[in-house]
């Protein structure tokens, strides 16, 4: 259900590059053309939320209860007379910037143990591969809330639980990236022409190793999203009386018949922001992967 | 799950030994992990134990008889053999909140969590592969079209959501309120169909990309150009190949249908593990989290594995040795 499980989605091939004209080809691309919008717009309203919010998110105001949108409050007013606009706003910063933050760690562990274990020795390797295979056989979700359980609920132990169920798979890919730049032909004539190692691996291994890890991260944004939102409406990730589009969806249950836009609001942000990151990786991928285009 | 994992393996009986190897080993690594939560949890056990039981000032006493009680004194392999001693003959301990045995509070509840799974399974697996099978056949035309919007649609909606949407405004809207209060099969039916319509998209696609590749492909030509109809080529030719990577796929993501389960039940109010795992999640009452963990896994590596040697069952070439191999 929360996409997490989703990892079998079709990765880059290792030693694949960005296509020299990248932003045209992804302007190019129909569904990357309206991702790339959607996300700048989600993200400039998380990001403007402060300034763009009319009302601060957490004041309540029990003269203006369950009010329906109209002019003052826009998208109108919760149980407790909170301006649902100026929460929605609020909760994007926890809803969009923790999967990125999830999304931002996962990629970096990925590069340092898939880098780590192509570029060590056998044993180093080995270790760490059958790590991987460990952890790659537990369903994502199901490690989310087992590190979720040992860590208790809370935000922030909700994006390390996260990110704790999906490193492995982008680690996996790393190495397989890693493996075959230190090898390629132009990484054996840099060093063959004295260029340092530690410029090989910046100019030569670094770059492609981090294009499949971009179009994964961004394939794993929607799941992330999410995730988030399911694990908040449960109750285990952000905490009253802070905004998040899962946790506005749980508080809106109980008063839906009388006031479904709250209901309503949070559901359409989570699908348009899932679907938003969604479109941008599918044109990352196919833009990877020009052979696999459907 | 490629093919190169059976490289060596003549005929049946050594893939299927291979299967049960890993599957094994899988099952043996994930216990370590599952079991190491306990001595990785931040916290001293004991003060976690009376923290779930809302114990505020414990005497030594009672600190001494939980410490011997839950065997938290012994060496770490010693704990973990003692554990694994006691989930092979099915103990998973005691909870920390209440100090029932988990393995009893467990079953009592896992039926009716296996019923939605498997029921959302089924809804899913007949589901894509109807959804596919339209699009494919009418390729490029209207109902492919309308096939892969649906699937960009759903997604894109979590699971959760579409639960909330579907039970506020399809069952409160409908004047069905009161019929699913009971916890009747209707209730299990709507959970189902929720969790497995929001599966089938993803398979869905998956699928209709692969049959579309397949009827691209030679054989499907010449069975074009000797007339057969394109139904027939749909069914006959591309289908059978096309099914393995999609079964691979629905290996996978029975994690997420497990996973998934908890959030389903606790908005439909199924008495699956659902509230008993949330409730313990918010007390950290690490043994009941461990063993759901356990469970899962278990469940999850014994459907892949299955559906691994169903692979073996369609196609034969994974049968074979390498070399065999075009």
């Amino acid at each position: 259900m929360i996409g997490l499980s989703r990892r079998a989605a079709t990765a880059p091939r290792p030693g694949a590059m960005p296509p020299t004209d990248f932003p045209a080809a992804l302007l190019r691309h129909p569904s990357g053309r309206w991702g790339l919008a959607l996300c700048l717009l989600l993200l400039g309203a998380a990001a403007a939320g402060p300034w763009l919010a009319p009302h601060p998110p957490n004041l309540p105001d029990y003269a203006a209860t369950l009010r329906p949108p109209g002019p003052g409050h826009w998208l109108g007013t919760d149980a407790m007379g909170r301006d649902q606009l100026s929460r929605l706003l609020d909760g994007a910063r926890r809803s969009l910037g923790g999967a990125a933050a999830v999304t931002a760690a996962i990629t970096l562990v990925g590069l340092l143990v898939g880098s780590l274990a192509a570029l060590s020795g056998r044993w180093i390797d080995a270790a760490l591969m059958r790590l991987v295979d460990v952890v790659m056989a537990l369903p994502g979700l199901i490690v989310a809330f087992g590190v979720l359980g040992l860590l208790g609920p809370g935000y922030l132990n909700l994006l390390i639980a996260l990110a704790a169920a999906d490193w492995a798979y982008k680690a996996r890919i790393a190495r397989a990236c890693a493996l075959e730049a230190v090898r390629s032909p132009a990484a054996m004539v840099a060093r063959e022409i004295g260029v340092p190692e530690w410029r090989v691996l910046a100019q030569h291994v670094l770059p492609s190793v981090l294009w499949p890890l971009l179009v994964l991260a961004t394939l794993g944004l929607g799941g992330q999203i999410a995730a988030i939102s399911a694990f908040s409406f449960l109750g285990l990730g952000v905490q009253v009386p802070h905004a998040e589009w899962g946790a506005m969806l749980a508080e809106s249950r109980f008063h839906f018949q009388i006031a479904p836009w709250l209901l309503l609001a949070p559901a359409l942000c989570i699908f348009v922001a899932v679907l938003a990151s969604n479109l941008l990786g599918e044109a990352l991928r196919d833009i990877a992967t020009p052979e696999a285009r459907s | 799950m490629n093919g190169s994992r059976f490289a060596g393996a003549r005929g049946w009986p050594r893939a299927l030994g291979r299967i049960g190897l890993q599957a094994g080993l899988a099952a043996l690594g994930a216990s370590v992990l599952v079991w190491a939560m306990l001595p990785l949890a931040p916290g001293d056990p004991v003060d976690m134990i009376l923290a779930a039981r809302r114990i505020e000032e414990p005497t030594a006493a009672q600190i001494a008889e939980l410490r011997a009680r839950f065997g938290l004194d012994l060496p770490l392999w010693q704990r973990y053999l003692h554990w694994l001693g006691g989930v092979l003959r099915g103990d998973l301990g005691l909870s920390w909140r209440t100090g029932e045995p988990v393995a009893e509070a467990l079953l009592r509840r896992l039926p009716a969590t296996l019923q939605l799974v498997g029921l959302s399974l089924a809804v899913s697996v007949v589901w894509s592969l109807a959804l596919a099978l339209i699009a494919v056949r009418w390729a490029g035309r209207w109902p492919d079209r309308l096939v892969m919007a649906y699937t960009r649609v759903f997604a894109a909606i979590p699971a959760f959501v579409l639960a909330l949407l579907v039970l506020q405004f399809v069952v409160v809207g409908l004047g069905l309120g009161r019929v699913l209060s009971g916890g009747a099969g209707i209730t299990l039916v709507l959970a189902a169909v929720v969790l497995g319509i929001d599966r089938a998209a993803g398979w869905t696609q998956l699928l209709r990309a692969t049959l579309a590749e397949q009827m691209a492909r030679g054989p499907a030509d010449v069975a074009r150009a000797r007339g057969a109809r394109e139904a027939r080529i749909l069914a006959v030719i591309a289908l059978p190949p096309a099914l393995l990577p999609w079964l691979t796929a629905l290996g996978i993501s029975v994690g997420g249908l497990i996973g998934g389960a908890p959030v389903l039940e606790t908005i439909f109010t199924w008495p699956g593990v659902g509230a008993y795992l949330l409730q313990a999640l918010s007390v950290r009452d690490v043994p009941v989290i461990q063993a759901f963990v356990l469970i899962a896994v278990l469940a999850y590596v014994a459907v892949s594995s299955s559906v691994d040697a169903l692979a073996l069952l369609i196609d034969p070439r994974l049968r074979a040795p390498r070399e065999g191999r075009a």
